[in-house]
């Protein structure tokens, strides 16, 4: 099926690459500057702030989709949006899931920085924008590892998308729903064939990202003080 | 140019900077010498408006320095920490940051990198990246990156902790030729007297975050103890003679013009004489005269004499000599 070229194999398979592209997307560019945010910036709350961000590093899939679909559905706040039963409503699911990964474990990566690369930076006249991509470059490999536990979690995620995305035949089934039905109406050989293309996509996604990083260089060793 | 005015500066609820007022003149060639713990980085960070002091205030040409002006005043003043960093990337890569952060044109920017390169002795060292440099190298790399951005105070941490003489001569000799070619202040934070004393026009002494009243040498961290008049505190194996009502922990300082030295015990009325060897002699410094070291009792104590009166005692390492002062001369903070 898979060599052959399936149409609907594709079509989902497509259409899974595009949600967990959008939703690592979405989600790495509010989570990571809010992670460096919350690792560099001394403020009332910052500790509660990141409690909180890494409690919904445990939010159950499921209770996302069903908190989601109260708001999207047609007498819900957001239900003018029309989003439910789109793909767009299971990229919303996938960013409120990938998003604290992004956030909490960027941080602990820029927090992982040693703190006179940041002062260095400043020093020789570097502004805010400037001195966050010279500390972020320093954290390249782990927010390079960041961004691929978001894509992880959103291309393997099925609950809020089960729920909110309702599997659709040719409009929402994504690699991961559709697996779930055909396991559900005992069709293991489909469901291993697209269990398959997710970990080709995957792997793929994962050597795009070394590709990208570069060279390594080993990092500063010693201590440099606290973040200030 | 640069001040810090009624600083009280905290890390963790303890103090580890309190300064009436600390001025660092326009041109000024300025050491801030002191034991590890003394306060010195956390008084440069705070001169190159990287911390934000707890209480009191940094002014810059006079005016007091709002947060929103601390960037771009970072650019005219710049700090090498005591163990610098370089950037992920080469040597030549970071010595561009700071120009390139300035819009700095690439011709200018080569004739800039090509002299700091030439001045410090880095034309090997252009292609290497950071883990294929040793501290020494690191640490005239990040001077040289903090030249080339021709800021108008250099303020520097220690900034031949790691390097061998020559590499050390190199970078005063580049500091020398900078300050010769334009209005540079420096202001650098040292534990070695000596090197202070060669190239710094004047030295302030630090301890226990307090400025010292007097010169740097001979300072102790004590515990007064309670009682008014003369007291007698414990330093290493001498007990030093020492008028103040304060109780508690203070520093003691000893100016070293204020100990007379001898060949044998002089009937004076100096409540303080040590006798001991001496354990080394300085040249002779700008205005300060000959600094005599002798090991009183597992306490190091200097004083100063003329190059004549070191002749005429004949001092010289190993000879016996004794270290006579009031208790009046001894200033305690």
């Amino acid at each position: 099926m898979l060599v052959a070229g399936d149409s609907e194999v594709y079509g989902i398979a497509l259409l899974t690459l595009k949600v967990a592209l959008v939703a690592t997307l979405v989600s790495c560019a509010i989570g990571l500057p809010l992670g460096y945010f919350l690792a560099t910036r001394r403020f009332w709350g910052r500790r509660a702030a990141l409690t909180v961000v890494n409690t919904a590093l445990a939010f159950p899939t499921v209770v996302v989709g069903l908190l989601l679909y109260g708001l999207l559905s047609r007498r819900g706040p957001l239900g003018g949006l029309g989003w439910l039963y789109t793909w767009q409503a299971i990229v919303v699911g996938d960013v409120l899931l990938a998003l604290p990964i992004a956030a909490a474990l960027s941080a602990a990566a820029i927090q992982g920085v040693d703190a006179r690369i940041r002062r260095t930076a400043q020093t020789l006249g570097a502004g805010a924008w400037r001195t966050a991509w010279t500390v972020s470059r320093e954290a390249r490999f782990a927010l390079a590892a960041v961004i691929t536990a978001a894509f992880g979690q959103v291309v393997a995620e099925v609950g809020a998308a089960m729920i909110v995305g309702g599997n659709i035949r040719g409009s929402t089934r994504t690699l991961t729903t559709a697996v779930a039905l055909y396991t559900s109406q005992g069709d293991f050989g489909l469901a291993l064939a697209l269990g398959l293309i997710l970990l080709i996509m995957a792997l793929l996604v994962n050597i795009a990202l070394q590709v990208l990083q570069g060279r390594g260089e080993p990092g500063v060793g010693g201590a440099g003080g606290t973040h200030a | 140019m640069l001040e810090l005015r009624g600083i009280r500066h905290r890390y963790g609820g303890r103090l580890v900077l309190d300064l009436e007022q600390f001025i660092v003149p326009r041109g000024a060639s300025l050491a801030v010498v002191g034991h590890n713990g003394a306060g010195k980085s956390t008084l440069l960070r705070l001169l190159a408006f990287l911390d934000t002091p707890t209480e009191g205030q940094v002014l810059f040409s006079g005016a007091v320095v709002p947060p929103h002006a601390r960037a771009s005043l970072r650019r005219r003043v710049t700090l090498v920490e005591q163990r610098p960093v370089l950037f992920r990337g080469t040597v030549r890569e970071n010595l561009e940051y700071g120009l390139k952060l300035r819009d700095t044109a690439r011709t200018a920017m080569n004739g800039i990198i090509g002299d700091v390169v030439e001045r410090l002795g880095l034309a090997p060292l252009l292609n290497r990246r950071r883990h294929e440099l040793s501290d020494g190298e690191v640490q005239r790399v990040a001077v040289a990156r903090a030249l080339a951005v021709r800021p108008d105070v250099l303020l520097l941490d220690e900034p031949v902790s790691s390097a061998d003489r020559a590499a050390a001569n190199a970078l005063y000799q580049a500091l020398a030729a900078e300050r010769a070619a334009r209005a540079l202040t420096v202001c650098i934070a040292s534990h070695q007297l000596e090197e202070a004393y060669r190239w710094a026009d004047s030295i302030r002494a630090l301890a226990e975050g307090r400025l010292s009243p007097v010169t740097p040498e001979n300072l102790f961290r004590v515990d007064l103890p309670t009682g008014d008049g003369t007291k007698h505190v414990r330093v290493g194996g001498i007990d030093i003679a020492v008028m103040t009502d304060r109780t508690g922990p203070a520093v003691l300082a000893v100016p070293p013009t204020d100990i007379f030295v001898s060949l044998q015990p002089l009937s004076t009325s100096a409540r303080n004489v040590f006798s001991g060897r001496v354990t080394g002699m300085s040249i002779e410094h700008r205005g300060a005269g000959v600094h005599v070291r002798a090991d009183m009792g597992g306490v190091e104590l200097v004083a100063a004499v003329t190059a004549e009166a070191a002749r005429d005692l004949a001092l010289a390492p190993g000879k016996t000599v004794v270290f006579s002062f009031k208790a009046t001369a001894v200033q305690v903070f």
